[in-house]
């Protein structure tokens, strides 16, 4: 219910008495918002610039023809563009290679070639602008690249300037002949048939774009087409379509942490209002005294809460946006994820956003401030102005807690909603509240099992927590929440760490690591000859050596490439860190193995047929390969493909590697090793090594960083918990000070005091402690078992790391307990023991 | 039992009580009048160690306050002393039982037979395991009373005691409260406005701005 307007004034006098208070409850709405919002605006301010980018490199054209990574055969070019419901059709070949800069570090850049006659129609951007000096017609010359903003500024060359392109285990040399108006990343055009004769085998192509005729009915169009295997007509969004799922999982994770913020927004301003409250309540006593009804009061403090949510959220969405702005100028829109490396958005402000953080600020607000506002309503005005507090000793039904840990339990098992663990982490929620909601009945089966103390202060400290069992919901929600996510998130972690340690070891297995610098994201042009691995074998000190080609495959136009790694197997596939048996081979059947992510997202179970879009020449389609086994592949959320070498080779005649794993003799000396292979080389500088264990010290390194935020996380939500337990204490200190009062005249000391407050405070934190426990542990099985693997398509065995668990219990148990001590020093205090004569 | 000897107090430069004299002997049972605002529960809180006095002394069966500190004065309270207030303040966690056996629990010697014997004593028989929640007003007073002695103490202090009863129960409790100082062989000082409480008092003082005299 609306407030009368002349409690307005009541209500601003206690935001000037204690501002401060008030302004942490603010700071907290404002902290949540602005994290929420700021991750909202660089997620979506980093996807348009790279959509814009994609839709700029890509044009605008009806349709798209897009075949296999490697390319498809261009004889297919002329058909289509012959066909009468083809107005322009323009051929395009993609190549990811790398490009020395001025200062002679490695630029990735993506060369497109193109056909400059017909390109203007599907994708203005990409016609060559000729810089000043060069000739009208440059871009036909086989020898000239055009680089886009972002290209020109990381290569730092000028027009006229020597371009050096890598091409296999060497460079080729071109020139900069003037530039092409494309944001995003960096980005070369030249002729199409200088690229197809240069970087690939020619006659290739990756894509054909289409302009077509007015009233040109599609489907008929590409049955008449009949496209060879491999090339699939593609809905113009698709690109955009496969940025977007690149991040997605990603993005969503860390919403949801931001969103972690605003809940403990909520608990701060569940706190303090709690606290105000209290110190209200013979305010509000009087108030109901004078009239005010149960309703305005509780409508008072709610009206009290969604004001500080409104100011803080307004304040949160100013500080959002700056956040935004800063991270996008500094971070480059990169958010630790590196899905948008090299590229700085501007800042895309979006309204609809801003209103959605806005009213979920507010919302957490009136959400932390209901108990309270609740409290409130119930006061029964002759009790409060005795200064006995509640005498509702009755204990909230178990149901509704028990309801919602069901209903969690439930979510957990529910499938993926559009690709995301959205249930699971409705089933968190759920498993969360509702083991809030059971506190009291946890307190109360507890502390019916302990006998009735004889001592007096034992005996008023578990009297007290018995009967105020309701109360111990608000003192110790916050830690069972915050021990509850510190429990869940240090067993997943561990078990992921776990998990990656023991994965690193099984792919690993080898003394030192080569590869062709920048194979890693341009494979096509970043590789190494099978004569080099088999000079490698030959070098003193060597004892074995294991090549492995690496090539993307792209399995659907909206979704990431997959990795295909061919390399030697054995038999039944065991140097993989296979999850289970493999199935035996078959004979005549080319068997593959799969990774996790290769099941959820193209449902390539052992068993099933799995057609590999490896882009044959002569347009001989997929191949179609038995999946022999899955293995865990902790390095790629989006698909890994493993066959044997000699299949693959013998299948696509590429006997080209990129990665080079090589064992060394005993006592063989690493740095001569790496110095042999380098010489090698045409180009030294072309090949990078690594030692297993530097890998591995690498590697954990990367996940120990990657995961710090999530300890910090568990300080602060303990420390938020913490707080909540210091203002519920506070809040009954206040509210009970006549009881205190008799205390003291009853002979007991403020030291007595002080121990019959933390008492209570200590079987309510150890009964939180126990819920939070229980309550993390369950919550880690659905991050373990559900967010994870739908998240990012990989599993891990749990890991309960019950020394630590242990020591998290106990310090949250003793913090609890210092801070209700704490608490409790104003009971004892003079005010505490005058007040039982108070006037009322 | 008590001997209080020129007690001043202020509040700052406003002056509560001054010049306040006042001995009580064991069993004694004594009424102070006095006009609101004279400081009749300051000097109270002076005599139980709660607030200190400005000036003067107060010795309770030998003991003098002003050599003690906070927890020394505690103790004291919790060995000498008993209390009875206007508002009962009773526990309302703790059982009738509970409450009345507080006093002899903080001394380290619980005894359920005496608690027993007590609440029979005051009417209270068969009442011990319920909570005050579930006590009229009358009742109330008769726990906090028999809280107030069940512990032997030397000297009772009563605030007020009738002040929220109606008349027939309040000479009830008044007459339970006698009879349990005098079988206690306690002193008693009432604090009251109550004429007909007064007149139950072996001898009847008024708390004045100048000291305490006795009243006409």
């Amino acid at each position: 219910m609306k407030p009368p307007a002349w409690l307005w004034p009541l209500m601003w006098r206690e935001w000037r008495h204690h501002p401060w208070r008030h302004g942490v409850a603010l700071l907290a709405v404002a902290l949540g918002v602005a994290l929420a919002f700021s991750v909202h605006l660089i997620n979506n301010s980093a996807l348009a610039e790279f959509s814009s980018a994609v839709r700029a490199a890509n044009g605008a054209p009806d349709l798209t023809l897009r075949g296999p990574r490697a390319g498809f055969d261009d004889a297919l070019f002329e058909r289509v563009a012959s066909d009468p419901a083809v107005d322009t059709a323009s051929p395009v070949l993609e190549v990811d290679t790398h490009a020395l800069s001025d200062s002679g570090s490695r630029v990735a850049v993506r060369v497109l070639g193109i056909d400059s006659l017909r390109v203007p129609a599907v994708a203005l951007d990409l016609l060559p602008r000729p810089a000043a000096g060069e000739d009208r017609l440059v871009f036909l010359d086989p020898d000239a690249a055009f680089a886009n903003p972002a290209a020109r500024s990381q290569l730092g060359l000028a027009d006229g300037a020597a371009l050096r392109l890598q091409s296999g285990p060497g460079y080729l040399t071109t020139r900069l002949a003037g530039s092409v108006p494309v944001a995003g990343l960096p980005l070369l055009v030249m002729d199409l048939a200088a690229v197809q004769q240069r970087f690939g085998p020619a006659a290739r192509l990756t894509r054909i774009d289409l302009r077509l005729a007015p009233g040109t009915d599609t489907a008929t169009l590409l049955a008449r087409l009949a496209l060879p295997a491999g090339v699939q007509a593609v809905p113009t969004d698709a690109a955009e379509q496969r940025v977007s799922n690149l991040s997605r999982a990603y993005r969503v994770n860390l919403t949801v942490l931001a969103l972690v913020a605003l809940f403990v927004g909520a608990f701060l301003v569940f706190s303090v209002v709690s606290l105000s409250v209290a110190q209200r309540t013979p305010g509000l006593a009087l108030l109901g005294v004078l009239g005010l009804t149960a309703a305005e009061r509780r409508g008072m403090v709610l009206t009290e809460c969604a004001v500080v949510g409104a100011v803080g959220s307004v304040i949160g969405l100013a500080l959002g946006s700056a956040m935004a702005a800063a991270a996008l100028r500094f971070m480059a829109g990169d958010l630790g994820g590196g899905y948008f490396p090299g590229i700085t958005p501007a800042l895309q402000f979006s309204l609809a956003g801003a209103l959605g953080f806005g009213l979920l600020g507010t919302a957490s607000a009136v959400v932390g401030g209901w108990w309270p506002a609740r409290q409130a309503e119930r006061i029964v005005p002759a009790q409060a102005l005795k200064g006995l507090g509640s005498v509702d000793n009755s204990s909230p039904p178990a149901w509704p807690g028990l309801a919602l840990l069901a209903a969690g339990a439930a979510a957990a098992f529910a499938p993926p909603i559009a690709g995301l663990p959205l249930a699971a982490y409705a089933a968190v929620a759920a498993l969360l509240f509702g083991g809030v909601a059971l506190v009291p009945a946890v307190v109360h089966a507890l502390l019916v099992a302990v006998p009735t103390p004889q001592g007096a202060l034992p005996l008023l400290a578990v009297q007290r927590a018995r009967f105020q069992r309701r109360t111990a919901t608000a003192a110790v929600a916050g830690v069972v929440a915050s021990l509850a996510l510190s429990v869940a998130l240090t067993v997943m972690v561990a078990s992921f760490r776990v998990g990656v340690t023991d994965w690193l070891g099984s792919v690993l297995p080898a003394d030192l690591y080569a590869r062709a610098a920048g194979s890693s994201s341009a494979t096509e042009q970043a590789w190494l000859t099978p004569e080099f691995a088999q000079q490698a074998a030959a070098i003193v000190g060597v004892q074995k050596v294991q090549g492995s080609r690496n090539r993307l495959l792209q399995f659907a136009p909206d979704r990431p490439a997959v990795l295909l790694a061919a390399r030697p197997l054995l038999p039944d596939g065991s140097s993989l860190p296979l999850l289970g048996a493999a199935l035996p081979a078959q004979p005549g059947t080319m068997g593959v193995f799969v990774s996790e992510a290769m099941v959820s997202l193209y449902g390539a179970r052992p068993g099933t047929a799995l057609e590999l879009p490896l882009g044959l020449p002569g347009n001989a389609g997929p191949v179609r390969a038995l999946v022999r086994g899955v293995f865990r592949d902790y390095a790629r959320q989006f698909g890994t493909v493993t066959m044997d070498a000699a299949d693959y080779q013998q299948l696509t005649g590429d006997t080209r590697i990129n990665d080079l794993a090589l064992w060394l003799a005993p006592g063989a000396d690493m740095a001569s090793v790496q110095s042999a292979l380098r010489a090698l080389m045409p180009d030294p500088s072309l090949l990078e090594f690594a030692a297993t264990t530097e890998l591995r010290t690498l590697s954990l390194r990367i996940f120990d960083r990657s995961f710090a935020v999530t300890y910090y996380l568990q300080a602060v939500a303990i420390a938020i918990g913490l707080v909540g337990i210091a203002a519920s204490l506070s809040a009954q200190v206040l509210a009970r000070r006549k009881e205190f009062g008799l205390l003291a005249h009853l002979g007991l000391t403020r030291r007595d005091v002080v121990l019959v407050v933390a008492g209570e405070g200590a079987a309510w934190v150890a009964a939180g402690t126990l819920v939070g426990l229980a309550l993390g542990v369950a919550i880690s099985l659905v991050l373990v078992f559900v967010v994870n693997p739908q998240s990012f398509h990989w599993t891990m065995d749990l890991v309960l790391p019950w020394s630590r668990l242990a020591l998290l219990c106990a310090a949250v148990l003793v913090a609890g307990v210092a801070t209700a001590a704490f608490s409790a020093r104003s009971a004892a205090g003079r005010s505490a023991v005058l007040s039982v004569k108070e006037d009322w | 039992m008590l001997r209080i000897h020129d007690l001043g107090k202020s509040f700052g430069t406003t002056p509560v009580f001054d010049a306040v004299s006042l001995e009580l002997r064991p069993g004694e049972f004594t009424a102070l009048l006095g006009e609101s605002g004279v400081g009749k529960s300051t000097l109270l809180n002076c005599i139980a160690g709660l607030d200190r006095a400005d000036r003067g002394t107060v010795g309770i069966n030998g003991t003098e306050l002003g050599t003690l500190d906070d927890d020394g004065c505690a103790r004291l309270r919790r060995q000498q002393l008993g209390f009875v207030f206007q508002a009962f303040h009773v526990l309302p966690h703790l059982m009738v039982a509970e409450n009345v056996g507080l006093p002899l629990r903080l001394l380290g010697r619980p005894d359920e037979r005496r608690v027993a014997t007590l609440l029979a004593d005051v009417g209270l028989a068969n009442l011990g395991g319920r909570f005050p929640a579930q006590l009229s007003g009358g009742q109330l007073q008769r726990v906090a009373i028999a809280r107030a002695v069940v512990h032997s103490p030397g000297l009772i202090l009563a605030d007020e005691p009738t002040g929220n009863l109606d008349p027939d129960t309040a000479e009830r409790v008044l007459a339970v409260l006698r009879a349990q100082v005098s079988g206690a062989g306690a002193a008693c000082l009432l604090v009251t406005h109550s004429a007909a409480a007064a007149a139950r008092a072996d001898r009847v003082l008024r708390l004045t701005t100048r000291g305490i005299v006795p009243s006409p």
